[in-house]
């Protein structure tokens, strides 16, 4: 009796029983009143001392439980996210999925040379360019730490750059305060205003806790910047299993899951109802080289986990793909392959990292256009497929009936987009058109694309005057911020 | 007592602290000279533990285990080897950079180097280069080792060898830097002596430095 529904066939995977999400949830519940958070930040510690906290030796704050689950209870389940031109971008809430680049690279490849060097200012353009063009790719980030730029303006550069080269959001992080300041005021300029920004947000804030346990006095800070402006902020504690977090699986996601609280109770008793996303990083560490793992299975188990366990708040979250490999090669395709899957079945809201190589030190355009096509096939999976009389198609089969074909029908014609895929690189060809082709493999294709993507895709260019105004923005910056110190 | 030795040395490579312990007792209440229990029971132990390590047959956490025991061991030969006027490979002053909160790497890498038999003076974490400075001109390190785990912090090494520039020290101490950003190349633009991957790396990075 599926009356007024459309009755549609979706995979559909979770990983946590409630039972276990509770049990999760009272256990990092029992790590922030019995164990704490360490706040290093005196404003910090007085809003949750004035909250009924208690402060204890080094920092050591201990909160209540009833205070997390307000602060719980008090953070938004949806949050809207518009690109630069105002227009609705993404709605990330409940499982919908939505994918986009990272922040930071440090080498970046030459797509033309096939060269690893140092990041520069243009790669970070580059991949925005890229991402405007991929339409599977929902938000941009800088994809590049540029080695070009003053250090202290890296960010705000960046954070040019993506306005600049695309109309897609901006997921952007910052060294400090300092120049988060100048980023926002970028991010207003280009939509208008404060007031126009907090409405329609183009610019998401990524911050983060240092595990174990520990809210530094330049993330608490940041925390507290975005509540005041409603900025959207990504606060998402990284942990390595065995080194900065328990070994355990099971251990690794209550450390998390205690950070994540103590990180929502400190946004949330700033300012109500700001717009906050969580998730983490939990992580191996390989025990013979203590790099940290991004195509590891466990990595994909704690993702699904914190998935459950915010799907159960009413949390929008945060969450990552990529892979440990140095080059573009079978091991990164298969590790992209794998982990974006994993954050599609985990219907986790703001996925990051696409195309992100060697363990978060390495980017490379053409990964980014092969992860487009990665994304466009799970996005088709997790579509799944229509289900009623009509697409059950008896009367198709009647029509056609024994020894006949469909591919002249009427019914073909009208369903064969909407229900098959169409790859746009990967091999469909027989062996002789391969092969008159000139029998290219899929990462020659992919390379060929990227290229074709940089010389003749043109985003759509910001108003001249946004465009100055942006520039004598970062003319600023780079004066005011020469020469001082971020406080982390 | 050459069995006592190899018991003591697989103790060591074990990570057993309490037999460590015991052994390095039993080999002093026989007479023999603390310099000869260290070379010939701990360094040999953890000889094979840099071997094992490097051949991808141990793991971080053991290599631990046997520094641990390494170090119990040394804290029981120290005063003895003093007073026979034995000293330390050397000294490492560590500390992980400005603005960078994280301690793993650096802890290990200092775990390790004392494990190897240097005396390491751990700066901690956030460390300003002025502190860096400070910590040189009282302990007098033959080595400064820097860590950094974020890209935004990675660049504030540079500060560092500059202000150890700028106090005149530069040329008293071989600079050493890693973390997960950082490159050989990049401790070569900043001006610095040496850089490793990998805890056991540091260690030889070390050796190769001194010479010793």
């Amino acid at each position: 009796m599926n009356t007024g529904f459309r009755s549609q066939v979706v995979p559909e995977y979770r990983l946590l029983t409630e039972n276990q999400i509770q049990e999760f949830h009272r256990a990092a519940l029992e790590v922030n009143e019995k164990i704490g958070a360490r706040i290093n930040s005196e404003e910090g510690v007085e809003l949750l001392k004035q909250h009924g906290c208690t402060v204890t030796e080094g920092n050591m704050v201990l909160i209540p439980n009833y205070l997390v689950e307000e602060c719980l209870a008090s953070a938004p389940s949806r949050i809207d996210i518009y690109n630069r031109k105002g227009e609705e971008a993404m709605h990330l809430e409940g499982r919908n999925i939505y994918f986009g680049l990272g922040t930071d690279l440090i080498n970046s490849y030459d797509v033309y040379t096939g060269e690893m060097r140092p990041s520069l200012l243009k790669d970070a353009a580059n991949a925005s360019r890229v991402t405007d063009y991929c339409s599977h790719i929902d938000f941009v980030s800088s994809y590049a730490l540029p080695h070009d730029v003053p250090t202290n303006t890296a960010y705000v550069e960046s954070v040019k750059t993506m306005f600049e080269n695309t109309v897609k959001p901006i997921f952007s992080t910052a060294a400090g305060l300092e120049d988060l300041k100048f980023i926002v005021e970028m991010a207003e300029t280009v939509v208008g205003g404060a007031d126009e920004l907090r409405v329609k947000p183009c610019l998401i804030h990524y911050s983060e806790p240092t595990g174990p346990l520990v809210h530094s006095y330049g993330a608490v800070r940041k925390l507290f910047y975005c509540a005041d402006k409603g900025l959207p902020i990504t606060y998402a504690p990284g942990d390595l299993l065995g080194g900065s977090a328990p070994v355990t699986l099971a251990g690794g996601i209550v450390q998390a899951l205690a950070e994540v609280q103590a990180g929502i109770v400190l946004h949330q008793l700033r300012r109500k109802g700001a717009p906050i996303i969580s998730g983490w990083a939990v992580v191996p560490m390989d025990m013979r080289t203590c790099t940290l793992s991004y195509g590891a299975p466990e990595f994909r188990l704690t993702n699904s986990a914190y998935s459950d366990i915010f799907h159960w708040y009413g949390i929008p979250m945060w969450s990552t793909v990529g892979s440990d490999a140095h080059v573009f090669d079978e091991q990164a395709s298969m590790e992209h392959a794998f982990t974006t899957l994993m954050a599609a079945l985990d219907g986790a809201n703001l996925i990051h990292d696409v195309g992100y190589m060697g363990q978060g030190l390495i980017g490379n355009p053409a990964m980014v256009v092969m992860c487009n096509e990665i994304i466009s096939y799970v996005k088709r999976l997790m579509r799944g497929f229509e289900m009623n009389r009509e697409m059950m198609a008896i009367e198709e089969i009647r029509k056609v009936g024994a020894g006949g074909t469909h591919l002249a029908e009427e019914y073909t014609m009208k369903y064969f987009k909407q229900e098959l895929w169409d790859p746009a690189l990967s091999n469909r060809d027989d062996i002789a058109v391969w092969k008159q082709k000139g029998s290219c493999t899929y990462s020659h294709k992919v390379v060929h694309k990227t290229m074709e993507i940089l010389e003749t895709h043109r985003p759509e260019e910001l108003p001249g005057d946004v465009k100055d105004k942006l520039g004598a923005i970062a003319e600023r910056a780079d004066k005011e911020l020469a020469g001082i110190h971020f406080v982390a | 007592m050459s069995d006592l030795y190899r018991d003591l040395s697989d103790a060591v490579t074990a990570g057993n602290t309490e037999t460590t312990k015991k052994l390095v007792n039993q080999a002093l209440a026989e007479r023999t000279g603390a310099q000869t229990v260290l070379e010939r029971g701990l360094l040999p132990g953890m000889h094979v533990v840099g071997e094992r390590f490097r051949s991808g047959e141990m793991f971080v956490p053991e290599v631990l285990f046997a520094a641990r025991a390494m170090r119990a061991g040394m804290e029981i030969l120290r005063p003895l080897l003093t007073e026979t006027g034995g000293e330390a490979t050397g000294t490492v002053v560590i500390g992980t950079v400005q603005g960078d909160h994280h301690s793993i790497g650096k802890n290990l890498v200092a775990m390790m180097l004392e494990g190897a038999g240097y005396r390491v003076v751990d700066l901690g974490i956030d460390v300003t280069p002025q502190t860096f400075v400070q910590a040189v001109s009282e302990h007098k390190p033959d080595i400064v080792a820097m860590s950094a785990l974020l890209t935004t912090t990675m660049l504030r090494m540079a500060e560092t060898v500059n202000a150890l520039k700028d106090a005149g020290m530069r040329d008293c101490v071989k600079i050493m830097a890693g973390g997960a950003p950082v490159t050989d190349e990049f401790v070569k633009n900043i001006g610095g002596d040496g850089y490793a991957s990998n805890a056991g790396a540091a260690v030889d990075k070390a050796k190769e430095l001194l010479g010793r």
